[in-house]
């Protein structure tokens, strides 16, 4: 079959499929998430007075949106996925603020969690960005584990993507009671912004540097097979320029926010505005509201919002 | 201080210097557990170091510290060692190779293992042999060509030797052979298999390294290490009796040392058993002359004489016997030999013509004829670097800088902070710089080039645009610049085509190496832009 052939059924196939239609023909993994759309919820928290307590911030986040054990429960292994792409230091907003990451395994460990692992394959060399962005200073320090992205934690699964199938899964999110998605808010050049569905790429092994090649359907067909139990996005610093690697403190603005969902969607469309981007410009974040993971219309959420 | 404790404090001795020399060899890594203190500024002066004095053989390795000063003219840091090495040696005797050497004491035990050698056999291959003059040659072939310019001791030289085959060729090797099976582990269906796997490889990768890490020639290295540990077979110490420069230029060191041999003759019953012994064929029995320069001070033969018709005593030479056994033709050969390979690796032109685009040095590399004047090929900063993009060059540095550091962007790329070569090179031929360096200049590598003929975007076979996401400067190297292209299907396709901005661009690679066009990536790096070389720009400076 050509590629053409199959861009097109696709393109009919979402052009005829309606509401209730599009439900039922959704591939099962899809069903669940579109299930719980309209029943979810978003919690925001900034801070109005510098310098910002990010630890305190987390936790009265989390407290607004119900505590950490409406999400954990007791004996859950939890895997959170930070963003720690770049051998970055965190003042350059590059990766996953650590005291944010910190405060959210010390939540987990308090509700219970028998095990919280921190996993990400990384762009740089893993163990250069375990160490310059702080992920083995907040390891050692909670007693959590952070695991490395070696070859034989890759194993091939079927995402049932529509662009991808077969593909090498970072196994410890498919060995997970639940998973955290703890990303930075970055811009990005190709995708338009590096949000929490976009950060799955580091979720996957293998030939990653082509998923560039149709890169919106490609972060839909990862955001639907890892589906997080909730999505916290950092977005202390914020990376408003030269993204998704950044590099000068110049690229960076303190937002001093958080966005906490447990709907992916949402979660990237509300943090599209600290960046002046509609959600509608997003390609990625269109096609996945149309695929059922989530929506952008945030009157369906229930809404919780704290200042510090 | 009694025979027999004289032989346990050489075994013990010989075994924690082995041991040191592997450990040190195992932490010339990315430290494990590096826990920079994030609240503090590390885009600062915050360089990831090294834990130990990885370099501590390299410094007190006497035959390192001579060719270096002699083609630099310059003092080299960390020389405190070599002198110390130097001074005892003068006093006691070649007793670097008997007490200290990890390769003297590797081949020691391979040359232990002769189970079917005895009696006149075993005292025939610890005679004398005029083949060991050789290394008096050798030896005057480096020191010779170091003073014309090009330091080839590395080569030769026992710990350089030693650490470049267990680095880049023994231990990856077996490391190939580990990680095949924990994969296979790993892909197995029965969970308790996976786990295992999974706590082998943190266990094994902190030494053998992460992933499979590969080296060009590495078949090359491993093969001649191989053969020099059979030479045993023929001749115990073969390397140390016969090519050995450092033991040639210890052995003219030792030739005055008070440390000698007495020889008994009227006790001596010709048993033989000191020449069964000998571990550097140095004719220890009474009657023959002793060799100070070739004697290795394992004190074998005055422990194993049932007579006590040997002993070692801190005399005055009779220096009247006989100069080194060094031989005329190997002299004059190593002479010519010296003169002769300065000037013609110089032939391939890479010194004084264009040089090959693909001589990317590490960061911090000094120029191409200082480089060669220090370069070990020791293979420090192959080990040493994280993503496995130093490679001991082949072709591209000429045959004057074979087996020296080149990146190689398909094998790794150059980690935009990190400094660990510079940190490690012992003769400072990768000066030590700082992150800060790179980041904010002045250091660069080399410019990175888009083939428009391969590019994704280029050829309108679709969006791709990974260079410029991974590109690490701010602002980036590669930008893009958004075109309206046919492309190959019904429509019009909107695609980003990448440009190198070469002022911004410091050539780590990383665009070559995550370029999803394999086989020849269709963005790379060259050489020319380097820093370390005026003459090797493309830009008038700006």
């Amino acid at each position: 079959m050509s590629r053409n052939s199959l861009l097109v059924s696709r393109r009919q196939f979402i052009r005829f499929a309606g509401g209730a239609v599009l439900y039922s023909l959704v591939p099962a993994p899809f069903q669940g998430i579109a299930a719980e759309t309209g029943s979810g919820f978003i919690a925001e928290a900034s801070c109005s007075r510098a310098p910002c307590d990010v630890r305190a911030l987390t936790r009265k986040l989390f407290e607004s949106a119900g505590g950490m054990s409406r999400f954990i429960s007791k004996g859950d292994v939890v895997v959170i996925k930070p963003n720690f792409s770049w051998a970055r230091s965190p003042d350059l907003g590059a990766t996953t603020h650590p005291d944010v990451l910190e405060t959210v395994i010390f939540l987990c460990q308090e509700a219970g969690a028998k095990k919280v692992r921190i996993a990400d394959n990384t762009i740089h060399e893993a163990r250069n960005c375990f160490a310059v962005t702080g992920a083995d200073q907040v390891a050692k320090k909670t007693g959590a584990d952070l695991v490395f992205p070696l070859s034989n934690l890759m194993r091939d699964m079927n995402l049932q993507g529509h662009r991808l199938n077969v593909w090498p899964v970072f196994t410890p999110f498919k060995e997970a009671d639940k998973i955290i998605n703890l990303p930075v808010a970055k811009v990005h050049g190709l995708s338009g912004v590096t949000l929490g569905m976009k950060s799955w790429i580091g979720g996957v092994g293998g030939r990653r540097n082509a998923l560039h090649q149709d890169i919106h359907q490609s972060i839909v067909d990862l955001a639907q097979f890892f589906r997080p139990t909730i999505t916290l996005i950092d977005a202390i610093r914020i990376m408003t320029a030269n993204g998704p690697s950044g590099g000068s403190l110049s690229d960076v603005s303190v937002a001093n926010r958080l966005i906490l969902s447990d709907d992916p969607v949402a979660a990237d469309a509300r943090a599209c505005g600290l960046f002046q981007i509609q959600p509608s410009a997003i390609a990625h974040i269109q096609l996945a509201q149309k695929w059922g993971l989530g929506t952008t219309d945030f009157s369906r959420l229930t809404r919780y919002q704290v200042e510090l | 201080m009694k025979i027999k404790q004289l032989i346990y404090l050489r075994r013990i001795s010989q075994v924690l210097f082995l041991l040191l020399f592997l450990f040190l060899l195992m932490e010339t890594r990315l430290p494990q557990n590096v826990f920079l203190d994030y609240s503090q500024e590390i885009t600062g002066p915050n360089d990831i170091r090294l834990n130990y004095p990885v370099m501590f053989f390299f410094d007190m390795d006497p035959l390192i510290w001579l060719s270096t000063t002699l083609s630099t003219h310059k003092w080299l840091a960390g020389a405190g060692w070599a002198l110390a090495v130097i001074g005892l040696t003068l006093f006691l005797g070649r007793f670097f190779c008997g007490f200290v050497c990890p390769f003297g004491t590797l081949h020691h035990a391979v040359g232990a293992i002769h189970p079917d050698v005895k009696g006149r056999k075993a005292v025939f291959r610890n005679e004398k042999t005029p083949a060991q003059r050789l290394k008096y040659g050798l030896l005057l072939s480096v020191l010779v060509s170091a003073l014309f310019g090009l330091n080839l001791a590395g080569f030769l030289d026992p710990i350089a030797l030693l650490f470049r085959s267990l680095s880049v060729s023994i231990l990856p090797a077996v490391n190939i052979g580990i990680k095949e099976v924990f994969d296979a582990m790993a892909a197995s269906d029965i969970k308790i298999l996976n786990l295992v796997s999974y706590s082998a490889e943190i266990i094994i990768s902190p030494v053998l390294g992460f992933g499979y890490p590969a080296y060009q020639t590495g078949f090359a290295i491993g093969l001649i290490v191989l053969i020099l540990l059979f030479l045993n077979r023929i001749r115990p110490r073969f390397w140390c009796r016969v090519l050995c420069p450092l033991g040639a230029l210890l052995g003219l060191l030792s030739f005055k040392s008070p440390l000698g041999l007495e020889q008994d003759e009227t006790r001596c019953t010709n048993c033989n058993k000191c020449m069964a012994a000998c571990q550097g064929a140095a004719s220890p029995r009474p009657g023959l002359k002793w060799e100070p320069d070739e004697c290795v001070r394992c004190f074998n033969c005055q422990d194993v004489c049932p007579e006590d018709a040997l002993s070692f005593r801190f005399t005055r030479q009779k220096f009247e016997k006989h100069g080194p056994d060094m031989g005329r033709r190997a002299v004059l050969t190593g002479l010519t030999a010296g003169i002769a390979f300065p000037l013609l690796s110089r032939l391939d032109g890479q010194i004084h013509q264009a040089s090959d685009p693909r001589l990317i040095r590490p960061p911090g590399s000094l120029s191409e004829t200082r480089f060669l004047e220090r370069c070990q090929r020791c293979g420090l900063c192959m080990k040493a670097c994280p993503t496995n993009v130093i490679q001991p060059s082949l072709g591209e540095a000429g045959i004057a800088g074979f087996w020296t550091p080149v990146l190689n962007m398909s094998a790794g790329y150059c980690e935009y902070s990190c400094t660990l070569c510079g940190s490690v090179c012992p003769t400072g031929a990768i000066h030590l710089i700082t992150g800060k360096e790179k980041i904010t200049g002045p250091i660069r590598i080399g410019s990175a080039f888009v083939d428009r003929g391969r590019c994704l975007p280029w050829t309108e076979n679709g969006a791709c645009i990974v260079c410029e996401e991974v590109c690490p400067t701010s602002p980036k190297a590669v930008v893009f610049r958004e075109a309206d292209v046919a492309g190959f299907g019904a429509e019009r396709l909107r695609l980003k085509q990448p440009y190198v901005n070469l002022r911004q661009c410091i050539g780590c690679g990383i665009c070559e190496n995550k370029c999803p066009v394999k086989g020849t990536p269709a963005i790379r790096v060259i050489a020319a832009g380097e820093t370390r070389s005026p003459k090797n720009q493309i830009l008038l400076a700006s």
